[in-house]
Parts: structure tokens; sequence; C-alpha cells
């Protein structure tokens, strides 16, 4: 949810994707950077923030990340509510992966429409020669459905402060949009309700879905 | 003149003056005209009567009133007045000539037998009445007052927005008195959102408050407001949140066989930091039933996230990911079965400030929480990698896990699903190693006794050998003590004593 206190943004940026395809490692090597290092201090890297400046504005970046296992893809509305963006993980050796992503990306639209940023991320790219997953097929994709698509690697550190920064600067660019749209700060507020009210109606088409929400 | 002539009379007559008894000695007129040994005679013989009788009448009334507790029937009751009135007659036909003294002392006599069994009755009953309820009372009060002056003391510090802030808290508690009887559950967390979103607004742009300030004001206005509110927003009756409540917790009880295997939880509960961290997650989650504030809610959740966290960073010596914490989550949460899961879940999302919720931390681990129950409640054979055949076994209770394990190794797999087994095993392994330092011991003390008994021995081996060696004879003398005094003579002769008369 996009909350513009003066010049200061807050967003909500879920991670998904199936489990063992580095989004963990992703994170932590943006927001503590640091990779496999058996050191590191942090307790947990499932909640992790960020705080950056962008062109003099401050934004608070909350990163969610989400259990990837395939028996926990159902509860995947619950994390993904009220979210600003979504940055969805998958291993350019690994085909099943990718196809694991596209459907996020049809769930996502689905329910959340366009109001979303959507991040598709090939990672492991340090293992070029086993990379099933061609640059093609994938860039292709993305802007297909409206994505921007971005090549990292934990390991060596390539490609993640550009997939940060540049889902930051679309997210305000998004806020800012509606900012304009609404008027003034008390419509914001009527913004916020309108989203919370957006998201409860969604779900009820979906019924497996609103089960999971109305529990939530 | 008639007077003086009366007294005369009296003066002269002496044999009037003279005890009633016969005795010989002068009476008085106070003494009824006795002396005063036969009057103390007379009055020791006449109170010994009474106390006599004033005894009888106790014991003859404390039993008509114990006939009358143990039957309770309105004949009986009109009995005991009869059998009193009676009594009372026969004893006032016995002191008539008595002074209203006596008499009055009698009556109080038969108040005070009345007057205790009459008032520790009503006591005990009222007593035992007001027990519970005045304790429970006075605890919700005392928190709900201390609460209400801490918030008081608060806005103190914030001056003019402050007297707004209360009076607004204060007004909208007053509506929401008037109003909870009519409200649905959503219509009321509405207006509590509502509110919060309002005084939020004003705080921002009224009073120019910064992001962090107004987050700490709200902090305490939900505070303030859900404390005095709890008792009828939480669970409403307009609700079904007890059914859920229950439902969920048949459901959690029915899957007491999930294993740590069939999650794939990353926790070795064999190790003791882990296990512990387990135990305190657990006691986490079933405390947040305990409390009435949705923040201190959160904390519970928050609190139990951090424990999971570590016995999961402690097992696998890296920081956890979502892919981790969220089957440790639920496994948590089946071991711990917290009561009114449901309620509580309804109570934070409904009635929390909701910049914490959507955003913070604690919103993260309270989704993670919902997304657990979600999980609990559409649990099947395919989410645990079972066959639809053994997860009906297993939810039926015709089969239990642990039966197909045996072949695997029952201690190893018993000592990890079962913490009771493995206090048991801990226990044998300290008993039995308490068996060895005992056998040690009196093994110990029996290689004492033996040395001691071979040193005593060695010591009367040794005096004798040198009584043998060296034997000690003993000379007698042949002569006289003062026989060989060659020089006796030279001695003056024995001083005499002198004697001196006197």
């Amino acid at each position: 949810m996009a909350a513009a206190g003066g010049k200061t943004y807050s967003f909500k940026v879920v991670l998904l994707g199936e489990g063992c395809v580095g989004k963990t490692s992703l994170v932590l090597r943006y927001c503590e950077n640091k990779f496999n290092d058996k050191h590191i201090t942090t307790l947990q890297a499932s909640f992790l923030t960020k705080k950056l400046n962008i062109t003099g504005k401050r934004v608070n970046l909350a990163i969610w990340d989400t259990a990837g296992q395939e028996r926990f893809h159902a509860l995947g509305p619950i994390y993904y509510r009220d979210s600003n963006g979504a940055i969805l993980v998958y291993d350019v050796t690994d085909e099943d992966s990718f196809q694991k992503v596209k459907n996020w990306v049809k769930e996502l639209r689905k329910m959340l429409g366009n109001e979303i940023c959507l991040c598709i991320v090939g990672n492991k790219i340090d293992l070029e020669k086993e990379r099933h997953v061609s640059v093609e097929e994938a860039e292709g994709y993305a802007e297909s459905v409206g994505a921007k698509h971005y090549h990292t690697s934990a390991k060596l550190n390539k490609g993640i402060e550009e997939l940060f920064l540049d889902l930051c600067k679309r997210m305000m660019e998004t806020a800012q949009l509606e900012e304009r749209s609404r008027g003034n700060g008390a419509s914001n507020s009527s913004t916020g309700r309108r989203g919370v009210q957006i998201v409860d109606d969604e779900p009820q088409a979906a019924v497996p879905a609103g089960g999971c929400c109305t529990s939530g | 003149m008639s007077q003086r002539s009366e007294r005369r009379g009296i003066h002269v007559d002496q044999s009037e003056l003279l005890c009633k008894k016969g005795c010989g000695y002068y009476g008085n007129a106070a003494w009824q005209g006795l002396c005063s040994k036969c009057w103390r005679d007379e009055y020791q013989k006449a109170r010994q009567r009474q106390i006599q009788d004033d005894w009888a009448l106790a014991e003859k009334l404390q039993r008509e009133e114990e006939a009358a507790y143990v039957s309770s029937h309105s004949s009986s009751q009109t009995q005991p007045p009869q059998s009193h009135s009676q009594h009372s007659l026969a004893t006032f036909s016995k002191f008539e000539e008595k002074k209203t003294n006596e008499k009055t002392r009698k009556v109080t006599t038969v108040k005070k037998f009345f007057s205790p069994s009459s008032r520790t009755a009503p006591k005990k009953e009222s007593h035992e009445a007001k027990t519970p309820s005045p304790s429970i009372t006075r605890q919700s009060s005392i928190e709900t007052d201390r609460v209400s002056r801490d918030f008081v003391e608060f806005l103190k510090t914030l001056h003019k927005p402050g007297r707004e802030i209360h009076k607004h808290s204060r007004a909208f508690i007053d509506s929401m008195g008037n109003k909870k009887q009519d409200l649905s559950a959503e219509e009321l967390s509405e207006c509590v959102q509502d509110f919060y979103q309002g005084m939020s607004d004003r705080l921002l742009n009224h009073f120019k408050g910064s992001s962090e300030k107004v987050d700490r004001v709200m902090d305490q206005v939900e505070k303030y407001i859900m404390t005095r509110l709890y008792k009828s927003v939480f669970c409403p009756e307009t609700s079904d949140d007890e059914k859920k409540d229950l439902a969920t917790q048949h459901r959690i009880r029915a899957l007491h066989w999930v294993t740590i295997q069939m999650l794939c939880v990353p926790v070795e509960e064999e190790i003791p930091e882990v296990s512990d961290s387990v135990v305190k997650a657990i006691t986490d989650i079933i405390e947040m039933d305990s409390k009435r504030v949705p923040r201190d809610k959160l904390a519970c959740i928050t609190s139990c996230s951090k424990h999971i966290f570590n016995a999961i960073r402690v097992t696998k010596n890296e920081p956890a990911s979502a892919d981790d914490f969220l089957p440790t989550l639920i496994y948590i949460v089946l071991k711990a079965n917290p009561p009114r899961l449901q309620s509580n879940i309804q109570y934070i999302t409904r009635f929390c400030n909701p910049s914490r919720l959507m955003t913070g931390e604690d919103g993260y681990y309270f989704t993670n929480l919902c997304c657990a129950v979600a999980f609990i409640e559409k649990l099947d054979a395919q989410s645990l990698n079972l066959s639809p055949e053994d997860f009906e076994r297993y939810m039926s209770g015709q089969a239990s896990p642990r039966r197909q394990d045996d072949p695997a190794g029952w201690p190893q797999s018993g000592s990890r699903v079962n913490p009771v087994l493995t206090q048991i095993q801990h226990n044998l392994s300290v008993l039995s190693s308490l068996e060895k330092r005992q056998q040690q011991v009196i093994e110990g003390a029996q290689s004492l006794e033996a040395e001691l008994t071979e040193w005593q021995e060695s010591v009367a081996r040794e005096v004798q050998e040198i009584l043998e060696r060296y034997p000690l004879d003993i000379k007698p003398r042949a002569s006289a003590i003062d026989a060989e005094n060659v020089e006796n003579d030279r001695l003056p002769p024995p001083l005499q004593p002198q004697v001196f008369a006197g």
C-alpha cells in the first residue's frame, strides 16, 4: 500500500517463486550484502526492509518472502494482498521454475490487475552453461504481460541493485499517478480504502482463494 | 412529728432489727432483713440455681434450632416457638420474685445466644456467593484503570492535541457503548477503523505531526479504546467466531499425528537449544489469547516467530527463509492448539491499527499465521506427501505413523516424535549413571573397611614384636626406704611444739 506521507513512500514487495531458485539469497545479497556466509548475523531472511533515497524522495521498502513449495501455492493471495510490487524468481537452469513463474503472473494479473508492478527475475546466471531458459523467450514473455525482465546472480552480486532500484522507481510512478488522479491528501485515505475494497471483491470470484482470504 | 415518732419506734424495738433467719445477729434492710453471712449464703444458692437453669435453657434451644434446620417443614418451624414460650413461662414462674436486674440478665443471655447463630449463617452464605465475582471484576477494572491512567499521562505530554484526542476517544467509546448491541462484527470493525483513520488524518494534517510520532500516539489510542471495548467486541454474539474456534480446535486435535518429516520442518528437536525455542514458541502462541490490546496479541505472534527463526537458524546454521518458516509455524500451531485461534485472528484483523498490520514486520508474521491456519483447514493427503488411504487411517485413528516407523527403529523415531519418551529415556540414562556411581561408592567403602582392619592387625603385630625383642624386667627393692640414709645422726633434733595457754 503506498503511503505518501510528505516525501516518504512505503512499499510492500512480495517475493514469489519455487523453492531453491534462490529467492532468499537474492534478497540477502541486496539487504545485507551477504551470500552463503556462515558468519551472517541475521536471524531470519523472510522479512527484510531497506531504506532508499531516489531523486530526493525517501522510500521504505518491505520485502516479504513467501513459501515457494507447491503445497503452499493456494496461500499466495494471503501474502500478496495489498502489495505494490512482486518479484517473481526462477532458476535459469530449471525450466519448471519458469513455468511456475508464468502461473504466478497469470494469477497476479487476474487478482490485482495492472496496479501491481511485476519483475521477472532469472537468477543463477553464473551457471550460464547449464541454462535451459533462453533469454529471448524470457524477455519476450515479460514484455507480453507488461512486466520487466532482469538477469541476476546472487552469488556474483550481479543485476540485483538494478532490479530493486528500477522496481522502486516504477512503484513511485504508480503512486504518483494515483496521487494526481485523487487530487489531495484527503482523497489519499479513500484511495487506501478503495484498494482494500478491490482486494475484498476479487477473491469472491475464485472460490478457493476466497476461502483463504475469508479465513485470513 | 409523726415521722419522728416512727423512727423512735424502729429504734426502740430491738427484736425487729435481728436477722430473719434467727441466727442471733442484726440484719440489714439492704439485705432484705438478713445479716451479711446469711445473705451471702442465700445469694450464692440463688445464683447457682439460675446458672443451671440458663444452661438447660440454652441446650434446649439449640436442640430445637438444630431440629428446625434438619427438617424444613413449616410444622417443625412452628413447634420451636411453642416449646420456647412454654419453657419461658416455666422459667418466669421460678424467678417471679426476683428483681428486674435478674430478669434483664436472663433476657440478655437469650439474645446473646441467638445473635451469633443468626448472624453467622447469613455471613457465610453471602461470602460464598460473592467470592468469585469480586475478584474477576476487580482484576478487570484494575487493568482498565491502569490503562486509562497511562493514557491520560501520555496525553499530558502532548498539550493541546492531547486534550482533543482524549475528548474524541471518550466520545467514541461512549457512542460505541450505545451501538454495540445492534451492530454486527463487521460494522463494529468499520466504526473503529474509521475512528483510527480520522484521528490519524487529523494528527498528520491539522497538527502537522511526524509519522513516527503519530504512530506512537495511535498505539496509545488503540490500547485505550480496545481495552475499554474488549469485552463487547471480542468474539461478539453477532458473529460465528465461537463455532469456528471449536471447529479449528477439533481439526488441530485430529491432526495430532502429523510429524516434522511430513511437513518437511527443518528443526532438529534433539538439540537442547532448539527444543527450548520450540517450547517458547508454543508458549507465546498460546499466550496470545490472554492479551486484550490487538498490538499486544501481535507482539505474542512476533515473539513466537522469532523463537521459530532461532530454532531454524540453530538447526541449519543459516538465516531462515520463508520456505523454512511457514512449515515450522504450521508445526508449532499443531502442537500448541491455541485457544480461540479464529477469534483472535478476527479480532486482530478487525480492530488493529492498519498501519502495523499492512506493512510492518508484525503484519508479516500475522499474515503467515493466517496462512498456517488456512493450510491446516485445507490440509489433505497430498499436502503431507501421503497416500489417501494412509491419510484416512491416520485421521480416523485406526493407524499411527509411529507404528510404521517400527521397522526403521522405534527408539530413535519415538524420541523424535514424542518429547515424553525423550524425557523418559533421559531419566533412564541418568538413573543408570547414578547406579554406576552408587556401585563405585560401595566398592570404595568396602575397600576402606578392609584397609582399616588390616591396619589394626599390623599395628598389633608390630607391638607384639617389640615386646618380644625388648623384655622389661623390674627388680624389686629388698631394703627399706630410709635404710641407706647414713647422715641421719647429723640432723638437728626435731622441733617441739610450744603450747600457749589462752
